[in-house]
């Protein structure tokens, strides 16, 4: 998508392509971003309301919890646990926490895959994954790199002060602007108009990627839905992701965001003019959608109850745990929000266990001497990760999920 | 007051004490430990703990809980440092008691006394932060390699002397002896388990009663309350007898941080090791430390990458070779603090309560009693007895009676945390 079919308030926040692309150029001249973020994020600076327009205390600790989750990738990756390219690039340096990053990492990367189809040059099936407070998050430049023509559309939502910094970091790593497909020579050329950034740095709109600078909260009350979220294709089949990202809210906030997707965005006969099939009326249009969560669970153990209040104490409170703290509560929620198609729960032990197969376990086993089982063991039964699809009769884009092996019980 | 008494009281405040006397110290325990055979004998009465990590004031806890040193005689199974904030505080006291009271206190080494870990899980930093160099963890580091490997406890008595318990006391425990007793931080029984008296028939069946409810369950409401199993506990290594026995022989007990090791078949095997070294990425040094009890069959791969996993049958047929009772051995998180395993022939005992401040578990010390009743000294030629013929014969061993001590993380943990260490790590996004 060009500037010019971007909504008429969005444009005006955008600036000509040349000047705004040259930074990337300039890696020198950008701040460490990590150590601005170390400053910012935590410590004095929580509990406050800053500048107008800033979110408040509680949504920066919300913010900083991104830099948990991108060291503990980054290790994972140094460790050679998991091949991603990307991950140094948008990593600050910190202490090594990889085997659950691994499990973590590679059952959402297998969810994707299953949901994005094996590539093939004549694949026209477009697809479509919407990324919930995405943070540093490095998934959509593996996906880029690794299918040559891009055949999804891929979206991140974030605050602003989260994208900023991101669209940042990609200006000055040359590594990741390859994998938008920004070479030297396009971003010199004054005709370039494949990626768009906004004026105030935070919003990024390329052909096959999207960053969206938006409180997920203010979805549920915009009167536009489309406008909201530009470069969206509501006939495509899409992918919603969160990763530690919905429990931030509260259940009632959660389940909204979740509605704004399955119900006006990808709604029953609410398709947006302007954009796909919009003259197709009622259910007949409604796309497949599917949703991943990756979430904590079981805070009433020993463990879990510890957990909760060394995250208090942090400043950091999971809304939607106590509503959503079991396997079976996670299924529910599916049923009863919109993925009536499928709904299914699995730890991360579980995942571990039974979707990592026994060369893999042995080659991550063999990568250090592991000191922590036990603990990575109680650490990865108070995580999961839940899926639930809808799906049209003509259209299966969630059919490679059917045989993905689910944890029964709670 | 000497030097020594001056810089444990230091300790004891949580205070470092200068580096040319952790120079000195090390010096001086590595005099000590360098006497000291790959595997110590203990003589009961002794309290085993298991894992410390850092946790100071955990194991100021430890020590209200079980007794001060030298008033109780304690052997710790390694894994002093490490993931916990204040290793060296906790390591150079426990070496300052080792000095001052050799005889009052044991220290065996675990898979975290080692280089190559310190520098990975956190002493090594802590070493650079609170002395600005690394020479007092080279100092640290050269006293581990002369750590023992293990140690053996002999003269447990197999019948426990029973805590002041009026509950207890009013129960009818004719022909039966305390076994197994648990007790919380504040001396409450929680838990208790009968053996019925040797009989003439082979039987070495045990009475399990459980005391409930437990009586300060709601002083201290969740975890505070020690595990109440449901199940009998160990009933002993003591299955092949054949009636005759002398309930004063009591199996020795092989204390070791981790576990058994193919390359190890007899307690004498551990003896040849050559252990004054950086702990082997593999072989039977490297094994003990690392490996881990597994509901299998024979051997198995750890996932830990380093070690063995062993089985019921390896267990039962260790300690019938070697005439023991039980290994103790820590090296394994247990949310209970302590968990017996294959009948009693094995058990974990974890002293690192809320471990790395996050996990939510007790801690346990095991308190194994002395045997008073006058039936003589065991032998103490441990793993020489009953292999002269290849064939243990009238060698019935009897487990002995084990007191677990449970307790919860101190409450000052907090209060003395380093202000910009994040709590605790989650995988968040």
């Amino acid at each position: 998508m060009t500037p010019r079919q971007l909504p008429h308030h969005r444009s005006s926040k955008l600036q000509a392509p040349s000047s705004k692309l040259l930074p990337f150029l300039m890696a020198s001249h950008i701040p460490n971003l990590n150590t601005l973020r170390r400053g910012r994020g935590r410590g004095r600076g929580l509990g406050r309301t800053e500048e107008t327009g800033l979110p408040s205390g509680k949504d920066r600790i919300v913010q900083g919890t991104d830099n948990d989750a991108s060291v503990s990738r980054l290790s994972a990756v140094e460790l050679g646990y998991l091949d991603d390219a990307y991950a140094a690039a948008l990593t600050p340096p910190g202490p090594p926490r990889a085997p659950g990053t691994y499990a973590r990492t590679t059952a959402i990367d297998q969810l994707v895959a299953r949901f994005l189809g094996p590539y093939s040059p004549g694949n026209t099936h477009k697809k479509q994954i919407i990324s919930l407070g995405a943070g540093s998050d490095t998934r959509v430049f593996r996906l880029l790199s690794s299918r040559q023509t891009p055949d999804f559309v891929y979206h991140e939502l974030d605050f602003a002060v989260n994208t900023a910094e991101k669209i940042r970091t990609i200006r000055s790593a040359p590594v990741l602007q390859r994998a938008l497909g920004i070479d030297s020579s396009e971003v010199s050329s004054e005709k370039h108009t494949r990626v768009a950034v906004s004026e105030a740095g935070d919003a990024l709109h390329s052909p096959s990627y999207h960053i969206h600078p938006v409180d997920l909260r203010s979805l549920s009350t915009c009167s536009n839905p489309a406008s909201a979220l530009p470069g969206v294709e509501t006939g495509l089949p899409t992918l919603l992701i969160s990763e530690c990202c919905l429990v931030y809210l509260s259940p009632i906030e959660a389940e909204e965001v979740v509605a704004f997707f399955t119900q006006r965005l990808f709604g029953h006969g609410r398709a947006v003019p302007g954009h796909g099939d919009s003259s197709q009326e009622a259910q007949v249009g409604v796309a497949p959608l599917g949703l991943v969560l990756y979430e904590p669970i079981r805070p009433n153990d020993a463990f879990g109850r510890t957990m909760v209040s060394n995250l208090a104490a942090r400043g950091i409170q999971l809304k939607t745990l106590p509503r959503y703290a079991s396997l079976g509560a996670q299924r529910d929620r599916f049923r009863e929000q919109g993925f009536g198609n499928g709904q299914a729960v699995a730890d991360i032990e579980f995942i571990w266990k039974r979707w990592v197969n026994e060369d893999e376990k042995e080659r991550v086993a063999g990568l250090e001497m592991l000191d922590e089982m036990e603990e990575w063991q109680l650490l990865a039964r108070h995580y999961c990760i839940a899926w639930g699809w809808r799906d049209r009769e003509d259209v299966s884009a969630f059919a490679g999920w059917k045989d993905l092996e689910a944890q029964q019980g709670e | 007051m000497s030097d020594l008494d001056r810089a444990i009281e230091q300790l004891r405040a949580c205070r470092l004490i200068p580096e040319s006397q952790v120079r000195e110290l090390c010096y001086k325990a590595r005099e000590l430990l360098i006497e000291e055979g790959n595997v110590v004998s203990v003589d009961a009465p002794v309290t085993i703990c298991g894992d410390i990590h850092g946790q100071f004031h955990d194991l100021m806890e430890l020590f209200r809980v079980g007794g001060d040193v030298p008033d109780t005689n304690y052997l710790f199974m390694g894994d002093f440092v490490d993931r916990g904030f204040y290793s060296l505080e906790s390591f150079l006291l426990l070496l300052c008691l080792k000095v001052r009271y050799p005889d009052r206190i044991t220290l065996i080494r675990g898979n975290h006394e080692s280089r190559q870990i310190t520098t990975v899980y956190g002493f090594y930093d802590e070493c650079i932060r609170k002395y600005g160099s690394a020479n007092v963890w080279r100092y640290c580091c050269e006293v581990f390699d002369y750590l023992a490997l293990g140690a053996i406890v002999l003269g447990a008595s197999s019948e426990l002397e029973p805590t002041s318990n009026p509950a207890l006391s009013s129960m009818p425990i004719d022909d039966s002896e305390l076994e197994t007793e648990v007790l919380n931080s504040r001396g409450e029984v929680t838990m208790s388990t009968y053996r019925a008296r040797q009989r003439s028939s082979s039987d070495a069946s045990t009475d399990s009663r459980n005391i409930s409810p437990p009586r300060d369950i709601s002083a201290a409401p969740g975890q505070a309350a020690a595990p109440l199993r449901s199940g009998a506990p160990g009933t002993g290594a003591s299955g092949d007898g054949n009636g005759s026995a002398v309930t004063s022989r009591t199996g020795a007990v092989l204390c070791v941080h981790g576990g058994l090791s193919p390359l190890i078949d007899s307690v004498d095997k551990i003896r040849l090791i050559d252990r004054k070294q950086e702990v082997p990425h593999e072989g039977a040094m490297c094994d003990l430390l690392w490996s881990d009890p597994d509901e299998i069959e024979g051997w198995g791969l750890s996932p830990r990458g380093a070690g063995f996993l062993f089985g019921g049958d390896i267990v039962k047929q260790f300690n019938h070779l070697n005439g023991l009772s039980l290994v103790a051995r820590a090296h394994q998180l247990v949310m209970e603090g302590y968990k017996e395993m294959f009948d009693g022939g094995i058990v974990t005992v974890w002293s690192a309560p809320n471990y790395c401040y996050r996990c939510g578990n007790v801690a346990a010390i095991l308190e194994l009693g002395e045997d008073t009743s006058g039936g003589g000294t065991v032998a103490r030629s441990n793993g020489e007895y009953g292999r002269s013929n290849g064939v243990v014969t009238n060698n019935r061993v009897v487990s002995p009676g084990r007191r677990y001590r449970v307790f919860e993380a101190a409450a000052q943990d907090t209060r003395g945390m380093p202000a910009k260490k994040p709590v605790a790590d989650y995988f968040l996004t």
